[in-house]
């Protein structure tokens, strides 16, 4: 279709311009012809970048992307698809099971034959899929086109507007006014201004015309929100990058240090505690339950210093940090966070203090501290040195009855000393020694001391205990722990970006809807006066900016009779 | 302290009963105007103006009760679902206050506040006693977050209101093609579902007024890691006759209930858990409520209940309507954004340890977010306006209650509160 893209003005527009960028006037066949039907002002009618005579595979990508339709489109199957995502639990929350098989068989024994097609469809893992972040990619890829396509053509004609408008452009505004004038036009026209200067509005004059307009940088705030959209949706595809982004999970019980995999930190728990709420403190319907008030793990958080990477020797560590970790109360170290994750409610031995006493005379020789983790070969105790033998952290027999562990953990540990010293057969004299203060492991301790004692490997002259176990209902001389923290640890560089992202877009989306962009035409011609006002949004406002200056200036209108839309309805 | 939470109940009993009457006289606005010899503008200005000065009484009092609550409760009254509701009532109260002011249209009250007054009765379904903090709920950012998301959604709230009045507005009874029939249908429809919100809370009030109570058990067998069987038994009451038992249950007691002495039917076995059935029995119960209350309204009526309130409202522009629910959306789009999202993240991030984790509610969170910038973008660039853009505005608040109560009902996530 040929199309004169010279208005009668004088000013060349660019193809696809609907609206003359200068003086206003429509320029497209089919706003020519209805006269009376208010204008299309979406982007002041100037021909946005896509919309070129002869497109080329380049610009029919552009224009794919910079479609309202379609991005409205990828909008609605992204919250589509997010949606059938929350039918059923994702993988990610069911964090025992790592086996594909596991998880089908999970969906299957818990939803039946949905759970099935469900889990085949790959709806399991929805938010990881490529189809997901493929819509999430294009949406991004829309914002960037959409916002180019708009913006700059937006810029120019608002920086370069010409005060008097074509004269349909003007009747043509969803808000207009027309009206006989009497007297000094010109006059009128600044009183008129000035009223809209008290509205805030800036004005330009010329002769017989005015344009007045207030809030342009609204305009922008779209823009500037779909900036920070690409910034956040940038931010969480940089999450994608390993060494970005960690995330583990660390299981330590009371006096535990432990390295952070992968990292030169160590965490430290000193201690773990749980409190729930007294009883008078729960409501009626909530007697009788136990409602946690608080998780906390005392933490200290070391950097290695020297000697990090030896696997023989002790590193050295420096503490850095200090700070109890509760839920809502991250350690949080130079980019590194420590959070509370959960815990558990188990025993474990840390270390005993056992006495080496006389059997004979029932006397104390001397004691000693055993640690549970790793512990040393060699205690001195009196004159008499201990030599640790072997040491089964979880006590078992295996099939032949001999003597092994069944784990690394210490459940039920025994330490087998040799005792060297005065009096004592040179080889030393065998001992075993079972910490945990129950009845098979004293059982135990007693039968194997005693074949001990009859193949000769001793002569039952030692036995080794913790005195007084326990005292005021307390255990004395076993440190133990009562609770396992799992704390989460995680490190996410893309987090600056994302806020930075959120907050752009915050910024976008307040500008953009708490301003409106409003502009007022209006000419006198031979003591005709034509008015016409354009918002992108709020007419409603905008109607009674008019009304209200208007009435100021001699002119008495109802607000809502402004309104062209309804006028022509 | 209790003194406090007690002058707390009656505060919000204040706050009920003025709303209602505030709903009377914006009722009185709308549908009397030919009743008395006066112009019809000066009585519905009149009765718009009394009808504005209760809701605004109402909304003081409603406030004493939050900060009163908030006093004797120690902590911010939004964190279960009975102080969320309320509070979510309480911002719908502020989004019409505003939205009054900017516009001054005297019949929106007639549409608002029977929405406010449901959903504060719907509150009122769940135990009110002040539940101490759990670690989770512990921080600052529980009082930012769930505040500015609920004051969002109380200007959809608003929106969708003067959306579906402008709908029944539209209406066009004369016409009987397929596309003016499917608008009365749909118009129509909407009125009908929330009738049968009403009648849930009459059903559940009515029952719970008459104390009763039926309880059933479910032996649960869980399989361990280690393959050990190891059975569980689950009991729940039912506050509503039992029309549906849980799947596989046994009865524990029954209270029987015209004639019924029994069950009639159990629920399918792929609703899971001894709480389903129990739902399942509540959703029932409130369409046969809904039901009958519909039935007696058309009865007297003797037409379509649009067709009974459209004439009512043809002094109205639909032009205004479509207006204030656009800028209802437009006014709350930003606030729900920061709130529902960014404080979500910036919370979950302090207490969670990652800003998002796909849980179903902060998921839902996002569809809202989505879906209104698709009708942003609709209206905007497509020029989706009118009616269309009603139906967006409506849809969009059922997407609204859907991520509030129908997540916690149908999805359970982290987030999930108690539900009835
Ligand atoms: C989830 C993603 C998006 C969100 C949250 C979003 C949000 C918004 C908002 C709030 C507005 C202002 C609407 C108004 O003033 O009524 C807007 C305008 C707009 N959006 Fe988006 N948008 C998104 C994606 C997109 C995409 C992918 C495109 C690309 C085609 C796009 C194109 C536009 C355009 C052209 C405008 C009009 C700008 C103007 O007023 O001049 N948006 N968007």
């Amino acid at each position: 279709m040929f199309q004169n893209t010279k208005c009668e003005c004088g000013h060349q527009n660019p193809v696809g311009t609907v609206l003359c960028e200068s003086c206003g006037k429509p320029l497209i066949e089919e706003l020519l012809t209805d006269e009376n039907a208010p204008l299309e002002m979406r982007y002041d009618g100037v021909a946005r970048r896509s919309q070129k005579s002869n497109p080329h595979i380049v610009d029919r990508i552009w224009n794919f992307f910079s479609s309202v339709k379609i991005a409205v489109y990828l909008i609605v199957i992204t919250l589509l698809g997010a949606a059938l995502g929350t039918i059923f639990q994702q993988e990610s929350t069911l964090i025992n099971l790592t086996e594909r098989s596991e998880f089908a068989a999970y969906y299957k024994e818990e939803h039946g034959t949905l759970g099935v097609i469900y889990h085949a469809l790959g709806l399991s893992r929805t938010y990881e899929s490529w189809w997901f972040i493929t819509l999430l990619v294009m949406i991004g890829t829309s914002l960037v086109v959409c916002s180019l396509d708009r913006v700059l053509p937006l810029y120019r004609a608002l920086s370069k507007q010409q005060i008097r408008k074509h004269l349909q452009f003007i009747t043509r505004q969803q808000v207009v006014y027309s009206g006989d004038m009497q007297g000094d036009n010109e006059a009128w026209i600044t009183e008129f201004g000035k009223q809209l200067k008290r509205k805030h509005y800036r004005i330009w004059q010329e002769d017989g015309a005015l344009l007045a307009e207030k809030n342009r940088f609204s305009r922008w705030g779209p823009y500037i929100n779909h900036i920070g959209l690409i910034i956040f949706l940038l931010a969480v595809l940089g999450r994608g990058i390993p060494a970005w982004h960690m995330d583990q999970y660390l299981a330590l019980y009371e006096g535990e240090t432990r390295q952070i995999p992968g990292t030169n930190y160590y965490v430290k728990n000193e201690k773990f505690t749980v409190d729930y709420y007294p009883e008078n403190e729960l409501a009626n319907n909530q007697k009788g339950t136990k409602v946690v008030k608080l998780y906390e793990t005392k933490a200290r958080l070391f950097e290695c210093t020297d000697v990090c990477d030896d696997p023989i020797q002790e590193p050295v560590l420096t503490e850095v940090k200090q700070h109890d970790i509760r839920v809502n109360s991250a350690m949080s170290y130079k980019g590194l966070k420590l959070y509370q994750n959960s815990f558990q409610e188990r025993v474990r031995f840390i270390s005993v203090h056992p006495t080496l006493m006389d059997v004979a005379t029932g006397k104390p020789i001397g004691s000693f501290d055993l640690l549970m983790d790793d512990p040393i070969e060699k205690y001195e105790v009196g004159p008499y040195t201990l030599k640790l033998n072997d040491y089964y952290p979880d006590f078992g027999l295996d099939e032949q009855n001999r003597p092994m562990t069944k784990t690394r953990e210490p459940n039920n540990p025994a330490f087998v000393f040799r005792i060297q010293g005065p009096n004592l057969q040179a080889k030393g004299e065998i001992y075993i020694y079972f910490p945990m203060p129950s009845e098979k492991s004293k059982f135990y301790q007693k039968l194997l001391n005693d074949s001990f004692k009859q193949r000769g490997d001793s002569q039952g002259v030692f036995s080794i205990q913790v005195e007084n176990p326990i005292v005021d209902g307390k255990m004395n001389n076993i440190k133990y722990s009562e609770y396992t923290t799992y704390l989460n640890i995680r490190m996410d560089k893309a987090m600056p970006y994302i806020w930075v992202g959120a907050a752009i877009s915050m910024i976008g989306l307040i500008m953009g809807f708490y301003w409106q962009h409003r502009r007022i035409w209006l000419r006198i011609d031979e003591g005709k006066l034509s008015l016409g006002g354009h918002t992108n949004k709020n007419s409603f406002g905008l109607r009674a900016d008019v009304a209200w200056a208007l009435g100021r200036t001699g002119i008495e209108v109802l607000p809502k009779s402004l309104d062209n839309r309804r006028n022509v309805r | 302290m209790s003194w406090w939470l007690d002058f707390s109940s009656n505060a919000f009993i204040v706050a009920f009963y003025l709303y209602c009457a505030s709903f009377i006289c914006f009722a009185i606005a709308v549908g009397g105007k030919r009743w008395s010899n006066r112009k019809p503008e000066d009585h519905t200005n009149r009765w718009g103006k009394i009808g504005f000065a209760a809701a605004v009484i109402g909304w003081i009092a409603h406030l004493t009760f939050f900060f009163t609550r908030w006093y004797g409760g120690g902590h911010i009254p939004t964190s279960n679902m009975y102080e969320f509701m309320t509070f979510l009532g309480m911002a719908i109260m502020f989004a019409f206050i505003v939205v009054h002011l900017i516009y001054r249209n005297m019949l929106l009250g007639a549409f608002a506040l029977p929405l406010v007054i449901i959903i504060i009765a719907y509150a009122s379904v769940f135990p009110s006693e002040v539940q101490p903090l759990i670690p989770a709920l512990n921080n600052y950012w529980l009082k930012i977050h769930v505040t500015t998301a609920a004051t969002g959604e109380a200007f959809f709230a608003v929106g969708f209101a003067a959306a579906l009045m402008q709908l029944i507005r539209v209406v066009d009874f004369t016409r009987t093609d397929k596309a003016g029939k499917r608008a009365q249908f749909w118009t129509e429809f909407s009125l009908f579902v929330i009738i049968v919100l009403i009648g849930f809370l009459v059903a559940v009030f009515g029952f719970r007024g008459a104390g009763y109570e039926s309880a059933f058990k479910q032996e649960v067998v869980k399989i361990d890691d280690n393959g050990v069987a190891t059975s569980e038994i689950k009991e729940v009451k039912y506050s509503l006759p039992p029309i549906v038992a849980p799947y596989n249950s046994e009865t524990v007691s029954f209270q029987s209930f015209l004639g019924m002495k029994e069950p009639a039917f159990e629920s399918p076995s792929w609703l899971n858990g001894v709480n389903a059935g129990r739902k399942l029995n509540t959703v029932i119960w409130s369409v046969i409520s809904g039901l009958v209350l519909y039935g007696v309204l058309r009865l007297i009526a003797r037409k379509k209940l649009t067709a009974v309130i459209n004439p009512h409202l043809a002094d109205i522009d639909p032009e205004d309507l479509e207006e204030i629910s656009y800028r209802a959306i437009a006014i709350g789009f930003p606030i729900f954004t920061l709130g529902a999202l960014i404080f979500a993240m910036i919370w979950a991030e302090i207490a969670w340890s990652r800003f998002w984790g796909w849980d179903p509610k902060e998921v839902w969170a996002l569809v809202t977010f989505l879906f209104y910038s698709a009708y942003l973008h609709l209206r905007l660039s497509r020029g989706w306006q009118g009616t269309r853009s009603a139906w967006l505005a409506v849809i969009g608040f059922l997407v609204v209650m859907f991520t509030l109560v129908g997540v916690n009902l149908v999805i359970a996530g982290l987030h999930s509160y108690a539900g009835v």
